[in-house]
């Protein structure tokens, strides 16, 4: 049996994209990011302590158990929280001399990458079921058409060539396993 | 004496005609990662892993560790020809470099990138030929308490040195801790932390998680760049490939003072080579006669900083080879591929595998020799790399990343995870959160967990024992300063200041 996360996979890719956008708002940049990471932090150690607790034992010869190292992770991050604590009130006292935002974050370039992650994910999905040589060549047809405009031909041999010579160097020289697809070679 | 015999068998090795082969094909490869952006040495290493698998593991790691030196040399002809760092050790040259090329003197900078990086990463190589032994003996008598206790000190030296915050270098040094603890527990058997997704019982692969934080969140983050139009355009090389008398009598101080200073900070866990070259940047400021050149195409701003960078890898070598704890990012990759050929670095391989190790030490020696030809002469090949028009070059990333997460099991749930793990780089970035720290902890966490766990059977779980020995006593007061210094640092400085006021 194979799990194939798919779905599941997409949306937290793209849920982590918008995270990233709502934590970089243009004011405030840098505070507020800490803030939301220090939250982070404490949800992760709560996530992490309930999820060892699971942890089923049978003690037998081992004094300390699986449990042991992992708690010690979650009191590691603890200390973690405390430290960025530190860190935001040290900035905050500090606060006169407010680091200007060195880039002005653009909602379309997260837009952008979300929309990489999408297309790469879809090229995820493809990559079995049409087998590796005409999934890749779909893809950098795309990714090329869209990141270097105006060059058809260019991009079309580069993405046919490297689909189709990389599928072969690789399945026949390397002995490398890449799915055959809907070809027959 | 004995040592002396390993030595030279270790040349017998690295002169066989196959290892001269890999050791080219390596300084090749990575001289191309080094002239690339968006590709570094990390995500170069673990994307070849699965393609060389099967392969005798002294060839592959020969070519694994050239990968390595290598980019080094490449990354500095990026930045001098077009201010950017191929290679992010090569972020000073990226300075007067470039504004030499902008006076015409482009041919003089390459030129002392490469002879300085090949005087000192010899002299690197000989620091580790001479290191390895009394070290590696040291090494021995480590039990898992010492050992314990020397990895808690590489992860907080590395934690609070890489990146902004120390807090953040912290948290992605459990990050990665906490993701070497999913899989089966191979003492009691007992799966953990995985979810449910039966491919999570063997663990998160460490190829993934490099490939996914460093080749995918690189190639999101040069897209982005290619969309707000801020890619730039390479120089021509100008002026001959070599220096005048007068730059070479200034560049040869600089040369061994970065030599010396790149190799000292390698072995120490933590700095790496960023921290090395801007060391070396701001020596040679301070003892320059005309610091105000420096930032206007000064040739000593160069021929240091890529002399340190470069020794710099020699000596991260030291500390991976010898007690087979890494104290970087890069050198995590190289260690994840020693365990994935199931070799495990360390001062038992000196006794087990001489040839091994001695055979891939000497390949440096001669992979240095190999380099200063491509990268002197043959250099014109591989500014033509710089043509590859980004918005080609990185969706091609990406389908080389796929090739290389797929071959490893042949798993569609690895390449799934390196998606995930391509956008947490990304976002890593975007918030400071260094992915470095990360990538040491993900290699060194089973043996961390597994040394404390016998430390404590041996102790009948009395936690003294990490406090038992000068060495255990010693690292731990070390761990705890490296966590506390940025926080002492400003006070300290703070106190004096105010001395001085009144």
């Amino acid at each position: 049996m194979r799990y194939v996360p798919t779905a599941s996979t997409a949306s937290m890719a793209t849920m982590m994209l918008v995270a990233a956008r709502l934590i970089n708002p243009q004011r405030e940049k840098k505070k507020m990011t800490d803030r939301i990471i220090f939250v982070c932090i404490l949800i992760l150690t709560g996530v992490y302590f309930w999820a060892t607790s699971k942890i089923p034992t049978l003690e037998i010869g081992d004094p300390l158990g699986p449990k042991a190292f992992p708690r010690l992770l979650g009191i590691g991050l603890l200390i973690a929280a405390a430290m960025l604590l530190a860190e935001m009130i040290k900035a905050r006292k500090s606060a006169s001399a407010d680091v200007a935002p060195t880039e002005a974050p653009d909602r379309s370039t997260y837009k952008i990458v979300a929309g990489v992650v999408v297309a790469t994910g879809i090229y995820f999905a493809l990559f079995e079921p049409l087998g590796y040589a005409i999934s890749t060549t779909l893809f950098l047809l795309v990714m090329t058409s869209y990141f270097h405009k105006g060059h058809m031909l260019t991009n079309v041999l580069t993405s046919v060539l490297y689909g189709f010579v990389s599928y072969y160097a690789f399945t026949k020289w390397l002995g490398v396993n890449l799915p055959r697809g809907i070809l027959p070679f | 004496m004995e040592t002396l015999n390993h030595i030279l068998n270790g040349f017998a090795v690295s002169v066989m005609p196959i290892n001269l082969w890999y050791t080219f094909l390596g300084v090749f490869l990575g001289t191309i990662i080094g002239v690339l952006p968006g590709i570094g040495p990390s995500a170069g290493i673990a994307l070849l892993i699965p393609v060389t698998f099967g392969m005798n593991p002294t060839s592959a790691l020969i070519m694994m560790c050239g990968i390595y030196y290598g980019t080094k040399y490449g990354g500095s002809t990026t930045a001098i020809l077009i201010r950017t760092p191929g290679e992010a050790a090569s972020v000073m040259t990226s300075i007067d470099g470039y504004e030499m090329a902008k006076k015409g003197r482009a041919g003089a900078a390459l030129a002392v990138s490469a002879i300085g990086s090949f005087i000192a990463g010899t002299l690197g190589v000989i620091g580790l030929t001479l290191f390895a032994v009394p070290l590696s003996s040291m090494a021995l008598k480590f039990g898992p308490a010492e050992y314990f206790t020397l990895m808690l000190f590489a992860m907080t030296a590395v934690s609070t040195l890489t990146g902004k915050s120390p807090a953040k270098g912290l948290l992605a040094t459990l990050l990665g801790l906490m993701i070497a603890t999913i899989g089966i527990d191979l003492q009691s058997g007992q799966a953990r932390f995985t979810m449910g997704v039966p491919e999570f019982q063997d663990g998160v692969g460490f190829v993934v998680v490099v490939v996914g934080l460093f080749a995918l969140a690189e190639v999101f983050r040069g897209l982005e760049d290619i969309y707000n139009g801020t890619g730039a355009k390479a120089m021509k090389i100008t002026g001959k490939l070599w220096l005048t008398k007068e730059e070479w009598l200034r560049s040869i101080g600089p040369i061994w003072r970065g030599g010396v200073i790149g190799f000292i900070i390698g072995v120490l866990p933590g700095a790496g080579g960023t921290i090395a070259s801007i060391m070396s940047y701001t020596t040679e400021k301070r003892l320059s006669k005309h610091p105000e050149e420096f930032g206007h195409g000064a040739i000593e701003g160069v021929a240091g900083p890529e002399a340190a960078n470069n020794s710099d890898t020699a000596g991260a070598m030291v500390p991976l080879l010898t007690l087979g704890i890494p104290g970087g990012g890069a050198t995590a990759v190289l260690m994840g591929a020693f365990i994935m050929y199931g070799i495990q670095p360390g001062p038992l391989l000196f006794q087990n595998r001489p040839d091994l190790v001695w055979g891939l030490i000497n390949s440096m020696y001669i992979g240095n020799v190999m380099l200063l030809i491509l990268n002197l002469p043959l250099i014109g090949i591989f500014v033509q790399l710089l043509k590859i028009p980004s918005g080609i070059l990185y969706p091609l990333i990406i389908a080389i990343s796929v090739i290389g997460a797929y071959a490893i099991n042949g798993s569609m749930t690895d390449l799934y995870l390196i998606l995930v793990f391509g956008v947490i780089g990304y976002v890593f970035d975007k918030v400071d959160i260094p992915v470095a720290p990360l990538v040491l902890s993900l290699v060194l966490g089973g043996m961390m967990e597994q040394s404390f766990r016998q430390a404590m059977t041996i102790s009948g779980g009395n936690p003294k024992i990490f406090f038992g020995s000068a060495i255990t006593i010693t690292l731990v007061v070390m761990s705890v300063i490296s966590i506390l210094l940025p926080f002492i640092l400003p006070m300290l400085k703070k106190y004096k200041e105010d001395g001085k006021d009144e």
